[in-house]
């Protein structure tokens, strides 16, 4: 840990100007399957004032749960940060393997604040009313975001609204293809049924954060949601694809009907109408929320694979592969089963 | 299910053989609190592994045993008609698996067929089945 303390030292003193820049308290902290996350404190002084700040380092692991773009993420954090939203300050993005053996960004640290759980049923307590209504008008403002107009008009995804929904089936069905190392008769099951009931075009073409859930934004003591993280599956597409997610039973999902362990479910969707200036057409949105189980079916696979494999043998892969895969698949069979009566 | 409890126990002993706490004590807690999940899960499986397995190719054979007889398509017919007979070699996790994976795989053919006849009541009959494998197959960490 030392060594790599001495490294993003020497890193940050040329990037920051900062000659006296010195590292602390570097540790690493669990925060994201897909980087490795450090928190640590850099003191410096400018301008005869003593500076000590905590920032946050994401480095890319050997191998990751879902192959990611550094550079989408750090973008993001940007686009959203300026944009007034709870994102963190980026600070720095290297993409070379010079500094610290693999790329790497670093941001601000968010101090004082705690993510809830997926495992909690009751991840906010006496605060899940106030957290649930910014819950979802965060998301309904980066719905609300002109792409172009913040500089992401560019990021990877669908650009034409009749696309949106296929472009993400194509996405996750290639990952299931390369993959899946045992039969998985729901996934594809679902597959099929995503591609024969087409949603809607979606109604404008979003930045789309791709993880935006419970456990990926940190909460001060009083309840106020202070950073919306991991932005590392960002794209460009229909914004519903977030709300789906962000709705799915696999997050704190002990009460369906409170989903992500805060607001009614009604409340949710009319909380994000509001802020986002869009409607959630209830087909529309039953089919994003299938495709998000599917969706995430396709990510545990993955992990489970990596695991095996050897190439990250961190538990949280195992863990994923294993829990996460059947609470899904039991959703996806209880939602197609309807479909045709059974 | 993958990965297998075999290649859990054996990452394990790995990961922690690598020293979980060198890299700081926060995430040192966390590492510990996920392997404490999977040791958990991996115990249940232990339990319960076989008999999952067992019950669903007995299930699906069954179901294979039930619908066969209404697909006019010859060849899979006679291989859903083979799989309704067939048995499982040993209650071996490895013998279960192979015998399941054929088993799925032919399940989903049975599965586009009936969606692509329109036969509505074959994929009721389907999707019960999934549906009760899928519930079988939910992990709890919880007693």
């Amino acid at each position: 840990m030392k060594e790599l303390a001495d490294k993003l030292a020497a890193y940050l003193r040329v990037k920051l100007a900062a000659p006296d820049l010195t590292v602390h308290d570097l540790a690493r902290i669990p925060g994201g399957a897909s980087r490795e996350t450090y928190r640590f404190r850099a003191r410096h002084v400018v301008g005869g004032k003593k500076l000590d700040r905590g920032l946050i380092l994401r480095r890319d692991p050997v191998a990751s749960l879902i192959e990611t773009e550094r550079t989408t993420e750090y973008r993001a954090y940007d686009a959203f940060h300026k944009l007034g939203l709870p994102v963190p300050e980026p600070i720095a993005l290297e993409l070379g393997s010079a500094a610290l053996e693999r790329p790497f960004f670093i941001m601000a640290e968010v101090e004082n604040c705690a993510p809830g759980s997926i495992m909690n049923t009751e991840p906010y307590g006496e605060h899940r009313q106030k957290v649930g209504e910014q819950f979802y008008t965060v998301l309904g403002k980066i719905a609300a975001a002109d792409p172009g107009a913040i500089g992401l008009g560019d990021f990877e995804g669908a650009k034409n609204v009749n696309h949106a929904a296929m472009h993400e089936v194509a996405r996750w069905e290639k990952v299931i293809d390369e993959d899946e190392r045992e039969p998985q008769p729901i996934v594809r099951a679902a597959l099929r049924w995503l591609k024969r009931n087409p949603p809607p075009p979606a109604q404008k073409i979003s930045v789309v954060h791709g993880d935006y859930r419970t456990g990926n934004f940190l909460i001060d003591d009083g309840g106020t949601i202070r950073a919306v993280l991991d932005w590392e599956m960002s794209h460009l597409g229909d914004p519903l694809e977030d709300l789906g997610w962000a709705i799915d039973p696999l997050w704190a999902g002990a009460d369906p009907a409170r989903p992500g362990g805060m607001i009614p479910r009604a409340d949710a969707i009319r909380t994000w109408e509001e802020a986002s200036g869009l409607k959630a057409d209830h087909k529309a949105l039953h089919w994003w929320e299938i495709f998000a189980s599917l969706k995430g079916t396709a990510i545990w696979i993955s992990a489970a694979l990596e695991y095996a494999d050897g190439r990250n043998i961190d538990p949280i892969n195992a863990f994923s592969g294993w829990y996460c895969l059947s609470v899904h698949n039991k959703v996806l069979a209880e939602r197609l089963a309807a479909e045709v009566g059974a | 299910m993958k990965p297998e409890v075999g290649t859990i126990l054996g990452l394990t002993v790995q990961k922690l053989a690598m020293g979980i706490g060198d890299e700081g004590a926060p995430f040192a807690q966390g590492t510990v609190g996920l392997l404490a999940s999977v040791l958990t899960l991996s115990a249940k499986e232990y339990e319960r592994g076989a008999d999952i397995r067992f019950t669903e190719n007995r299930e699906i054979r069954a179901l294979f045993a039930e619908l066969a007889p209404s697909v006019v398509d010859v060849t899979l017919r006679e291989d859903l008609l083979a799989a309704s007979v067939a048995s499982d070699p040993s209650l071996r996790i490895s013998d279960l698996n192979e015998g399941n994976y054929a088993l799925r795989r032919l399940l989903t053919r049975l599965q586009i067929y009936a969606e692509e006849h329109g036969a509505l009541e074959a994929q009721k009959r389907i999707w019960a089945v999934l549906k009760a494998l899928a519930q079988r197959r939910l992990v709890q960490l919880g007693p």
